[in-house]
């Protein structure tokens, strides 16, 4: 019988092949959260969330800033004819996100300088429609007292020219770097992506030793690999690197070419990133299997590592908001490295150089993962016990 | 019928042995639970960005357009950490990671503003995450608001000081956030968190329940009864399902109250309120939990099925990206998981005080897949009955 890495490594394709559990999660999960996060998200941003008006005035005026507030992409007036008791209500069920409430004599006291208010409510305990809808309810409170400002300025004199600059001193252009739509796929599939694969990646790199102690094939796995612990892990090693690499491609061509994301800086940065990520987290189960020792505790600690990084790599809430320890531990997750490598090439655009340190940092692991080699040979000739 | 209680009540209890007897399941059932609630909530606890870095590149070097700045970093979201010469400059900075964004003020800023003219200024932000590009726009326009007030007073002529609020703002406007006011991170995500914890805990003990009877191939699933008595499938599942469920009761007091509670997250809710809606949702996902297991067929794959399936129940709940705005085949998919109905009806109740009728669809919901994962649970011990016991066929052999 054949021996020596290329045995090993053939004999871990078989076992990939026939194993059921390997299929469905290196192969059919990600491809399966892939369609469902990016179809969920497919819109960019969220369209048309219904909201109520409480229109206690009721002019042509208050009904011209409404339909006015209606245009807006982001906005679907549901409920126009409600009293503020009912609009809560809906809002209680569900059923609207947010309600303007225009009060009484709006119109009359906005003519005569009486300052009337709009008061707005959104529904904050969902935090993407709730900060949505205030932007669009705080533009068309701007653009309220802006036309109450025209109406008195043009009284008082002005010409139409003179009018904006008055109304309007200084004006804001705002450039949102590499995501100017907001677009949230764009936000959260860049990294929810690689997040779900680094998750893969510890639970396998670790039950692909712990499999084999489990059922005891430890000892032959070291026959085959010439005794060789060097051989046996880069042969055991590799075929899982192949895989991982095609679900990246896979994960780019989706994001960056079929979806049109940013890769500001073209392809082979980020694939040089996604590698990096790779080689850096199986590095880091090589080391959970060696300081546990143990399959079982193993896998629980990388998929508890594995899902603490969906929060602490910072794309949903920033790291830098957490407290001072928590930026520190973000660190020791290869998929903050790569985070921060995504932003500064794919989004922004910047030059390689400044995040140089970040693939070094992915790269770091893989080599601590050669350094755990001694220990690993000394769990796959240890006796499995329950 | 007392034959039937009986035969429950002997499963219900030899199972309350094997989870204490188990110690992962243990760490599933009970320490993971209490422990998750306050790692996931301790990132999110600080709830807002505040002192996003901004480097200022001003061109106008004039004293209005200092005041200017001085009033954007006064506000609470923004931090300038530097002036920049020039634009290149300021780059520099966003490139080293110094800060976020650049706000850039034209030469003629100061000079348009005294001659009747309208001044443009610049704001740059990079969008790692969707809370740090908004700081910098959202501050310069409540300043440029705030100070293009008072440059509209002077040019349109000082009246009463009533006219002159007036001219400064012709409409007020109040933004009340409702429910969470702080328009906060944890206060808005960990609710639907403390829910999926519990359902996803129970996937991942109960599924090493199961995939150890796999493994060790002792497959005793059907004998935890009384000696000699035959249990069917039912019975088996309704008597397991109520011992993980009456766990849970316990665990759930913990996660939906206490932790919420220390933290100080939104907790408006009447708790009977919450009480009672739980008890289909523990039912529910138990049961749920039971169905899943039939794939656990080892006992370490418990743990693919929980890192799988969490993210996308937490995404499907509709809680990040907005359930109204989702897609129709999603949501129909959503609708079958209980983690869904469950974190709309606690959001409900314990972030926005609603009463029992506003949930009563919810509630409706959680009944049905209740009954709907009950029948499917029969199903999976029924097979495994058949496929692994076979000669037994449930009953526990009479000791020799």
């Amino acid at each position: 019988m054949q021996s020596g890495i290329l045995a090993v490594a053939l004999r871990e394709i078989k076992r990939i092949a026939v194993s059921k559990i390997c299929i469905w999660g290196i192969i059919v999960v990600p491809m399966l959260s892939t369609v469902i996060l990016v179809y969920m998200m497919s819109a960019g941003l969220p369209q048309k969330i219904p909201i109520a008006v409480v229109d206690q005035d009721n002019t042509s005026t208050t009904r011209a800033l409404v339909r006015q507030l209606d245009a807006f992409p982001k906005t679907d007036i549901k409920f126009k004819s409600l009293s503020f008791r009912e609009a809560r209500l809906r809002m209680e069920r569900f059923e609207v996100y947010a309600i303007l409430s225009i009060p009484k004599d709006f119109t009359r006291d906005a003519v005569s300088g009486q300052q009337p208010k709009l008061v707005y409510y959104t529904n904050n305990a969902f935090f993407a429609s709730g900060n949505l809808l205030f932007q669009d309810l705080k533009t068309i409170s701007v653009l309220a007292s802006a036309s109450v400002g025209l109406k008195t300025a043009l009284a008082k004199g002005f010409s139409e020219i003179q009018v904006m600059p008055v109304l309007q001193p200084i004006t804001i252009d705002s450039h949102v770097v590499g995501n100017p739509w907001v677009n949230y796929s764009i936000c959260l599939n860049t990294s929810l992506l690689p997040s779900i694969l680094q998750l893969i990646i510890l639970i396998f790199t670790v039950s692909a030793f712990g499999s084999e102690v489990k059922s005891r094939l430890g000892s032959e796995l070291m026959r085959i690999g010439n005794n060789n612990i060097v051989s046996v892990i880069i042969g055991k090693m590799l075929p899982y690197t192949i895989l991982y690499l095609l679900v990246s491609l896979v994960f780019m061509s989706v994001l960056f070419y079929y979806g049109d994301f940013p890769l500001k800086t073209g392809f082979f940065p980020m694939f040089l990133a996604y590698l990096c990520l790779i080689l850096g987290s199986q590095g880091l189960g090589l080391v959970l299997t060696a300081v546990f020792q143990n399959y079982r505790m193993g896998l629980s600690i990388a998929s508890l590592l594995g899902m603490l990084s969906f929060s602490i790599t910072g794309f949903s809430f920033p790291v830098e908001a957490m407290h001072a320890s928590l930026q520190a531990l973000s660190y020791i997750f290869p998929m903050r490295h790569f985070f921060l490598i995504y932003v500064n090439q794919a989004l922004d655009g910047f030059p390689i150089g400044y995040v140089a340190y970040h693939f070094v940092a992915l790269l770091g692991f893989a080599l601590l993962g050669l350094l755990v080699f001694p220990r690993i040979r000394s769990f796959l000739e240890f006796d499995y016990e329950e | 019928m007392r034959k039937l209680l009986i035969d429950i009540y002997y499963v219900w209890r030899e199972e309350i042995k094997v989870v204490f007897r188990d110690p992962a399941v243990i760490l599933f059932f009970l320490v993971v639970p209490v422990f998750y609630p306050l790692v996931y909530t301790s990132f999110y606890n600080n709830e807002v960005m505040r002192d996003v870095k901004v480097v200022v590149v001003d061109d106008s070097r004039s004293s209005l357009s200092r005041e200017f700045v001085r009033k954007v970093d006064a506000t609470p979201d923004v931090k300038i950490v530097g002036c920049a010469t020039d634009m290149q400059d300021a780059q520099k900075a966003m490139w080293r990671g110094d800060a976020y964004s650049i706000l850039y003020i034209p030469s003629e800023f100061s000079k348009n503003l005294h001659t009747f003219k309208q001044t443009r200024v610049q704001a740059y932000s990079e969008i790692r995450s969707m809370l740090l590009y908004k700081a910098l726009p959202l501050a310069v326009t409540d300043v440029s608001l705030d100070i293009g007030a008072n440059i509209r007073v002077e040019d349109v002529g000082h009246g009463s000081q009533k006219q002159d609020e007036s001219s400064m703002q012709g409409v007020v406007s109040e933004w009340i956030p409702f429910y969470n006011t702080t328009n906060g991170f944890a206060s808005f995500l960990i609710p639907a968190v403390l829910i999926l914890i519990i359902q996803q805990t129970l996937i991942l003990g109960i599924g090493t329940l199961v995939g150890t009877h796999n493994d060790r191939k002792t497959f005793t699933i059907a004998s935890h009864a009384h000696i000699g008595k035959s249990i069917n499938s039912v019975r088996l599942t309704l008597g397991k399902g109520l011992a993980y469920s009456l766990v849970y009761i316990v665990v759930s007091v913990w996660v939906l109250r206490v932790a919420p509670y220390l933290f100080h997250l939104p907790q408006i809710g009447e708790p009977m309120t919450v009480a009672v809606f739980l008890m289909p949702f523990l039912l529910a996902s138990t049961f749920f939990a039971m169905t899943l297991s039939y794939f656990v067929s080892q006992r370490e794959f418990a743990f693919l099925l929980l890192a799988f399936t969490s993210i996308l129940f937490i995404f499907l709940s509709g809680i990040s990206w907005p359930w109204t705005s989702m897609p129709p085949a999603l949501k129909a998919i959503a609708a079958l998981i209980p983690s869904t109905p469950a974190i709309h009806g606690f959001v409900k109740i314990n972030t926005m005080g609603a009463s029992f009728e506003e949930v009563w669809p919810e509630y409706l919901q959680l009944w049905v897949q209740a009954v709907v994962y009950f029948i499917l649970a029969v199903f999976m011990y029924k097979w495994w009955i058949r496929n692994y016991d076979p000669q037994y066929e449930g009953k526990l052999p009479e000791k020799e």
